[in-house]
């Protein structure tokens, strides 16, 4: 012990801790946290338990109730287990927006699979790299957008598949999602990045005349994230267009994972890692006036609701403040609906799935909303359930099976549904509807810029 | 005296239990008596606090003595029961800085360890206290549960022989030739295990000393006798928040005064309390103001205690006893230490010898003193185990962490049920049946219930106190109905709903304190379920109406 921390210094007021409000808790080791007193606005309801679609599926999964406030409430200062159940859990969420009581359900659920993974997953085990792996999934995408036909190759050649799952436990029922020959932050600097989409949106503002013209309102900061960066950069173009068109200028910072599948696999120093990025990056454009705009529902989830829930940097509560999903922005800033009912579809049929994120953020009506004034466009609704692939969990070996058994119910209305393609904003569910149905599946961003971007 | 001398323990708190484990061990032959249930009295409305002796410290050195050294010995002989949270005496900067160098200098005197630390260094290891706090002392308090302790001295006691009568009230004494040689006792359901519906039954019970360790109701006992036992009843609240705000127990560094303490006790915290003197130990007022002065008073201790959900309060009743002659107007000032009345020396009336006074933390060393004495009188030379003998459930040190994984519980239901049971883990929860978690709040199995059935018959608040399940934050909402379903087929249907009631009952007297926010909307969801699926509200039909249970069978009456 330091001369600093004598205990004999009584009675000397702590100048570093400001007197007047609540200090961070750390009661756990650590950077853990101690949500006990999340446990208190729990009424034991269960509402929580009948909406998750694990329960559903697995009778031998506790249930959120169990691993929120249950699991919390029971634990001490000095008790370091927490139940392996909680790797069960696939972070859909669903309980968060179920619960009628504000229980920090997946705060507790992501803070305690933390201290699972931490404290009690083998670092030397098959489980903990493939978790690891998966949830570090760009760092593999960067590597594999550099050979790409040579990844797309290897990544689905049938016997990989099958050794990949024995010794790795990934899953060799599903088609590795293929990798674009150029990413989207390459096609990005190509066209001449920012000045670019600067230049395009003042044409865009003037073509639309009046007074938006020279606002300096119009920016956006791009989060694209991993999968519209090195797998589907044809919804990362589409957002950058029709943004353009509506005369937004945009830039696309440095960034780095959302964190979504750190958190679902328990990695939260990875997670903290690229948080940290993110938030010194697009806290920056937040004072300069821009607003973050995500293409991806649960990276925006995890900019908005886990960012402020787990961590502590210096913008972090801005940047959650001033994040919005693409749609929904244009819906909040713009005549969406107008611009729509003026347009003319392709002949479309489509079958829409919410992601559960989406449904979160209270986003699971929008495209069927927004589409219904297109002409030639039908979407239908295929209900609330969740596809079940929830990131990364479905890919997993012994997690397949139940995912599938959850995404049941999705395929069967998808199947009866009009339309023959799919449309989700989740690049996961998406996958999850295309291997379970076979159709295409299309983001709500595509289908904007078909409508309203002439190029 | 050539037979094994027989003795009768009126009294099933802490007191009466440790005597009886005590003279049972001894050799004699030790019949119990309580009226309610074990802890019915003041031993099962404490706060939980296993005093370091800080708190005596200054004013009360002697007791501080006893406080430390018997704290030592139960961290020994009852490790299930306690936990060894450690404490602080918190100062605020409004508090008297002589006070604080006082205590110190006062625990320093006694033997009890301390360390001094600065606000900071306090806040660091329980970050909820207040920013204001300006130093603190640690001392080696703890948290004790009362039931489970008081519950394996009577275990202790009946694996010696002796007999255990609870439900069983002394209706009088009986007097012969100038002495008293036994007690009438009404059983309420009979002798043996409560056992719901069974016809009542009076027992005249002899026995060569009688003992009155009854604590507040001792007056009631000696007067039945016609004895003179100024016991002055004093009142004190406690509230149980829903979580645990700290894991150490948190005491205001002051003199004396009402609302200085929080202890964590299991799942929860108690904060307590007050200190009114009250004519009759089993009707008094229990107050509002009470609990507003709990919360308003030690929120500035842990400010979080304001916005923190509340569970229930209750109120205990301290058997504070002085000598005739004291006259000590205020009750606080009253002396904590125990009196050993011979009514033989006293009024000239032997065979009885009351016990008064006192703590719990010092609980065994009261009934070592009584015994020594009452075996004195008896001619008996056996000599006191008690504090060298674990008692059951702390006899085996073995690490059980591992062992739990067989018994298929989650991790937190593992360790909370290890940390009840003790060394008694494997025998109670090795079944071969399915063994649901049945009081999710606490995370109480069915084997354990069963368990405690198996020791209490259809009392389910002996069950409660056992095992836990109704304690946590629905009170019984979601749980007590399938604990009183625990009860069959060993027991009939009524019997189990008249169990139920009792549960509910007990359950309501202490929640109705806590009724806004989330409590209320808890105790609001409670009843909406209870009434519209066990039809509690009697809303359609009356309660001893005959249900014709076949109709819900067959469909509609139409056939349709």
């Amino acid at each position: 012990m330091s001369d600093a921390d004598s205990p004999h210094d009584p009675g000397v007021p702590d100048d570093e801790i400001p007197d007047d409000e609540f200090e961070p808790v750390d009661v756990f080791p650590e950077s853990e946290l101690d949500l006990r007193s999340g446990a208190d606005d729990c009424y034991k309801c269960s509402t929580c338990d009948t909406n998750c679609p694990v329960a559903e599926v697995d009778d031998e999964f506790p249930g959120p109730k169990f691993q929120g406030p249950e699991q919390w409430r029971l634990k001490r200062k000095d008790d370091a287990d927490i139940d392996p159940s909680i790797m069960d859990c696939s972070n859909c969420m669903r309980c968060d927006d179920a619960c009628p009581s504000d229980v920090p359900l997946s705060q507790m659920h992501n803070e305690a699979r933390a201290e699972y993974v931490d404290g009690q997953m083998s670092k030397l085990s098959v489980e903990y790299w493939r978790n690891r792996v998966l949830a570090n999934y760009r760092k593999g995408a960067w590597l594999g957008s550099k050979f790409p036909r040579l990844t797309n190759a290897l990544a689905n050649n049938g016997p990989l598949r099958k050794l990949g799952e024995k010794l790795f436990g990934l899953t060799a029922e599903r088609e590795f999602p293929a990798f674009a020959t150029q990413t989207f932050r390459e096609w990005w600097a190509e066209r001449g990045g920012a000045a670019t989409s600067k230049e395009r949106a003042r044409e865009a503002r003037a073509k639309r005349g009046g007074a938006q013209v020279q606002s300096e309102d119009k920016r956006v900061a791009y989060f694209h994230g991993c999968y519209a960066n090195y797998n589907t950069p044809e919804v990362a173009k589409a957002m950058v267009r029709t943004f353009e068109h509506f005369g937004y200028e945009i830039v696309v910072p440095e960034q780095g994972c959302s964190g979504t599948p750190m958190f679902a696999n328990g990695m939260l120093d990875d997670a903290r890692r690229d948080a940290e990025t993110n938030i010194s990056s697009f806290a920056d454009l937040i004072d300069q006036g821009y607003d973050v705009i995500c293409s991806c529902t649960s990276c925006s989830m995890a900019l908005r609701q886990e960012y402020p829930e787990l961590f502590t940097f210096e913008g972090t509560d801005d940047v959650a403040a001033h994040t919005y999903e693409a749609l929904e922005y244009l819906r909040i800033h713009e005549d969406l609906r107008g611009a729509l009912d003026e347009a003319e579809g392709e002949d479309e049929e489509l079958a829409y799935h919410a992601p559960c994120h989406a449904r979160n953020q209270g986003l699971d009506r929008q495209a069927v909303e927004l589409f219904r004034d297109l002409d030639g466009v039908a979407v239908e609704d295929v209900g609330d359930s969740c596809s079940g692939i929830s990131g990364t969990y479905g890919w997993k070996a012994e997690k397949y099976e139940k995912s599938m058994a959850i995404g049941e119910e999705m395929f069967e209305e998808m199947g009866e549904a009009d339309g023959q393609t799919g449309m989700t904003e989740c690049p996961t569910c998406a996958m999850q509807m295309e291997h379970g149905t076979g159709y295409e599946i299309r983001h709500p961003l595509e289908l904007l810029e078909d409508a309203l971007v002439a190029e | 005296m050539g037979a094994t001398p027989t003795v009768l323990v009126i009294g099933g708190g802490s007191t009466g239990c440790g005597i009886a484990r005590d003279l049972a061990m001894r050799g004699l032959s030790v019949t119990l008596v309580e009226q309610g249930n074990l802890t019915h009295g003041t031993t099962g409305r404490m706060h939980g606090l296993l005093h370091s002796g800080g708190r005596y410290a200054v004013a009360d050195q002697a007791s501080a003595r006893e406080c430390i050294q018997e704290t030592r010995v139960l961290e020994d002989i009852a490790s299930h029961c306690v936990e060894e949270t450690g404490g602080l005496f918190v100062k605020r900067p409004e508090d008297s800085e002589a006070y604080f160098e006082r205590k110190l200098r006062g625990c320093a005197e006694c033997g009890i360890p301390t360390e001094v630390l600065s606000g900071r260094e306090a806040r660091q290891r329980e970050p909820y206290l207040a920013a204001d706090v300006d130093k603190a002392i640690a001392v080696p308090d703890g948290a004790v549960d009362p039931f489970r302790l008081c519950v394996a001295n009577a275990a202790s006691a009946q694996n010696h022989g002796a007999r255990i009568e609870t439900h069983a009230e002394v209706t009088d004494l009986l007097v012969e030739a100038g002495e008293v040689v036994g007690a009438e006792v009404t059983h309420e359901s009979g002798p043996g295990k409560r056992t719901h519906g069974k016809a009542g039954t009076t027992e005249e019970i002899e026995a060569d000393h009688v003992i009155n360790a009854t604590g507040a109701w001792a007056g009631r006992i000696g007067d039945m006798a016609g004895l003179d036992v100024n016991v002055r009843p004093s009142k004190g609240v406690m509230t149980v928040m829903n979580v645990r705000q700290v894991d150490t127990v948190i005491n205001r560094c002051i003199p004396k005064g009402n609302a200085d303490i929080v202890v964590p006790h299991e799942t929860t915290c108690i904060l307590g309390t007050t200190d009114e003197e009250v004519e009759d130990p089993e009707d008094y007022p229990e107050a509002e103001w009470e609990v507003d002065l709990m919360i308003d008073e030690l929120s500035k201790l842990l400010p979080v205690l304001q916005e923190a959900r509340t569970i229930r309060s209750y109120w205990g009743v301290r058997p504070l006893y002085e000598p005739p002659g004291s006259g000590t107007a205020d009750s606080e000032d009253i002396t904590r230490d125990f009196f050993l009345l011979d009514h033989a020396d006293r009024d000239g009336l032997p065979g009885l010898t009351t016990i008064v006074g006192g703590k719990f933390t010092t609980y065994r060393m009261m009934a070592e003193e009584l015994s020594d004495h009452v075996c004195d009188r008896l001619g008996v030379s056996a000599a006191c185990r008690t504090a060298d003998v674990p008692l059951p459930g702390s006899r085996d040190e073995r690490v059980l962490d591992d062992a739990m994984d067989e018994f298929g519980l989650t991790s937190p239901v593992a360790r909370r049920s290890k940390q009840r049971l003790g060394d008694r883990a494997p025998d109670v929860l090795d079944t071969d049946d399915p063994n649901p978690v049945v009081c999710s709040c606490e995370g109480v199995t069915r084997a354990e219930l069963q368990d405690a059935i198996a020791g209490s018959g259809t009392d389910l608040n002996a069950v409660r106190i056992r095992t836990r399940a109704s304690m946590g934050n629905c009170q019984g909402g979601f749980c007590a109905h399938a604990m009183a379903d625990e009860l069959h087929p060993e027991y009939d249907a009524e019997q189990a709903s008249a169990a139920l009631d009792d549960l509910y009952q007990e359950r309501w007297k202490g929640q109705r304190h806590a009724l806004w926010g989330e409590q209320l909307s808890q105790a609001m969801l409670t009843y909406a379920l209870h009434a519209t699926t066990m039809n509690r509200d009697e809303g359609g039909i009356a309660a001893d109406e005959t249900v014709d249970f076949a109709a819900f069978d067959g469909g509609t009456p139409d056939g349709d």
